[in-house]
């Protein structure tokens, strides 16, 4: 299995790259390097770590969205049924893959600073924090392909969740909203929780881990391992039959 | 090789049942036509026997043992080839074939296949600028990288030209003939005709005929002779019945004193016989 699992993720990375995701999240991290390098250093404390949470959220959820569209188009995904390969191994590659290739384009964003602007990172808990909000939203971005009709669809899909997770998320970390109804019902966005293991990677092991870095991340940890094994394997066939023609 | 019996399929969402109760046999070294009209059933039976569908009623062993019993293995022995292109069009066609290649355990010889289907000269090129005609030949190629004992073709010369659709027949019958096993599934009736050893219609989820073509035709086709000869300068057409006909005194008059034109048993066509037990008429891409 472990054999035919890494062929697949060496298959999903070298299409990321060969229908242009990855250049796509190259041009991004450049994008953003470049807006945050004009930034000054206050808002720059605030405004990196959205960076980081939006390439490790939402972006996530759109390249794994759009190579799903692509198989989709190509029917490659029927002759992918009829291989040697279970869907655990399908769906475990493309959330590896889709994983993987977030987290360089993370890196890129990260390294950019590093050298540009005097930061203090703890690599291993940033590490860790984006490992883990990627792989839920990547996750999540595989569950939400099942319901994508087109490509429409999915640029619609991604900004609902954008509008109703995002938005809120965002005006929390900013100050816009704030009270404790507000910090009790965010903790239950996955894109605050995402937001909250970031920012405690931007602090030194001596930050006090309150309960919100803990239960985000719990929630984000067992919530990505439920949804895995609850819905997004086991409705993967159907998800794959149905794009075969069925 | 394939025995199935009362099978049985409804869509998770049907009201009704789509396949209703239909049993058949595909023998070692055989090719199978499996025909019949667009909705009756055909591709929901390929699904099943290729294990896409699920949730099925009846039985269905393969090599003698029930096909929900297989996990990998059943895919390392079988190859598909589908209607539709099914390849990554922004890689060339060997970076398709090598990367499908390593999820096999058995790997047939890549450039024999692709030399075969005139395909090798272009294989560094981007699948996206092939052709319909080359992604159906490269379909072929992807049916056939594991080596397979048995193939699965759905329309497989569908959008072929003459000559390519020649030189697949060739390779199908050439892969019976190495002792493979065949289930093909075409509107393309000459094609089956050339190739079926069998052939089974399918109507409406419920198989109304099966048999080798010749029976069909046999079974099917009118026992007569027609003849056309020259007379006076004008062409005229008669029919003797094909019972008896060496014994038959105007037949046999016609054709010592007569200049004759053309001479035809009332042999059928297997499109004929489509249209007779399918009443449905074939048309381009049914």
């Amino acid at each position: 299995m472990v054999n035919r699992l890494w062929v697949l993720v060496k298959g999903e990375l070298q299409r990321l790259n060969k229908y242009n995701m990855t250049s796509v999240s190259v041009l991004v991290a450049i994008i953003w390097g470049i807006v945050l390098f004009f930034v000054n250093g206050e808002w720059l404390g605030y405004l990196l770590p959205l960076v980081l949470m939006m390439d490790a959220t939402l972006m996530a959820i759109m390249y794994v969205g759009s190579v799903m569209f692509f198989e989709k188009s190509e029917s490659t995904i029927s002759t992918m049924l009829v291989t040697p390969v279970s869907n655990k191994e399908l769906v475990l590659s493309k959330l590896i893959a889709n994983t993987v290739h977030n987290m360089f384009a993370s890196a890129l964003i990260i390294i950019v600073f590093v050298f540009i602007r005097d930061l203090s990172i703890n690599y291993f808990l940033m590490f860790v924090a984006i490992f883990i909000a990627t792989a839920f939203h990547t996750l999540l971005g595989i569950v939400m392909a099942y319901f994508q009709k087109d490509f429409t669809s999915m640029l619609v899909n991604i900004m609902i969740f954008m509008f109703t997770l995002g938005v809120p998320s965002i005006f929390y970390s900013v100050g816009i909203i704030s009270g404790d109804v507000w910090e009790f019902v965010l903790l239950f966005n996955p894109i605050q929780s995402a937001q909250i293991l970031i920012e405690g990677g931007f602090k030194g092991w001596g930050f006090e881990y309150d309960y919100k870095y803990f239960f985000s991340l719990g929630y984000l940890t067992i919530g990505g391992i439920l949804l895995y094994y609850f819905y997004a394997l086991p409705k993967f066939q159907a998800y794959a039959v149905k794009q075969s023609g069925v | 090789m394939f025995k199935v019996e009362d099978l049985k399929y409804r869509y998770p969402k049907g009201e009704a049942d789509v396949i209703n109760g239909i049993s058949f046999e595909i023998n070692e070294g055989e090719i199978f036509g499996f025909l019949g009209p667009s909705g009756a059933g055909k591709s929901t039976t390929q699904k099943i026997l290729i294990k896409i569908l699920g949730d099925y009623r009846g039985e269905i062993s393969y090599s003698g043992k029930n096909i929900t019993e297989f996990s990998d293995e059943f895919y390392e022995s079988i190859g598909v080839s589908f209607e539709m292109p099914i390849h990554f069009s922004k890689m060339t066609a060997m970076e398709n074939i090598n990367f499908f290649l390593k999820l096999y355990k058995n790997n047939a010889n890549v450039e024999e296949l692709m030399k075969r289907v005139n395909l090798w000269e272009d294989r560094d090129k981007m699948v996206g600028e092939y052709s319909k005609g080359m992604k159906i030949r490269l379909n072929i190629v992807r049916a056939m990288l594991n080596n397979p004992e048995m193939l699965f073709m759905d329309e497989p010369t569908n959008g072929l030209d003459p000559m390519n659709a020649m030189i697949l027949k060739d390779m199908i019958r050439e892969f019976r003939a190495n002792g493979g096993t065949v289930f093909i599934t075409s509107h393309i009736m000459t094609d089956i005709d050339q190739l079926c050893d069998r052939v089974a219609f399918i109507v409406e989820g419920e198989i109304v005929e099966m048999d080798t073509p010749r029976n069909l035709k046999i079974k099917y086709g009118k026992r007569s002779m027609f003849m056309e000869y020259k007379e006076n300068g004008k062409t005229v057409g008669i029919e003797f019945p094909l019972d008896g006909i060496g014994k038959n005194k105007e037949f046999l008059d016609l054709l010592q004193t007569k200049e004759i034109e053309t001479l035809h048993s009332g042999e059928t066509t297997l499109e004929d016989i489509f249209i007779q037990v399918t009443g449905v008429a074939l048309k381009n891409g049914e």
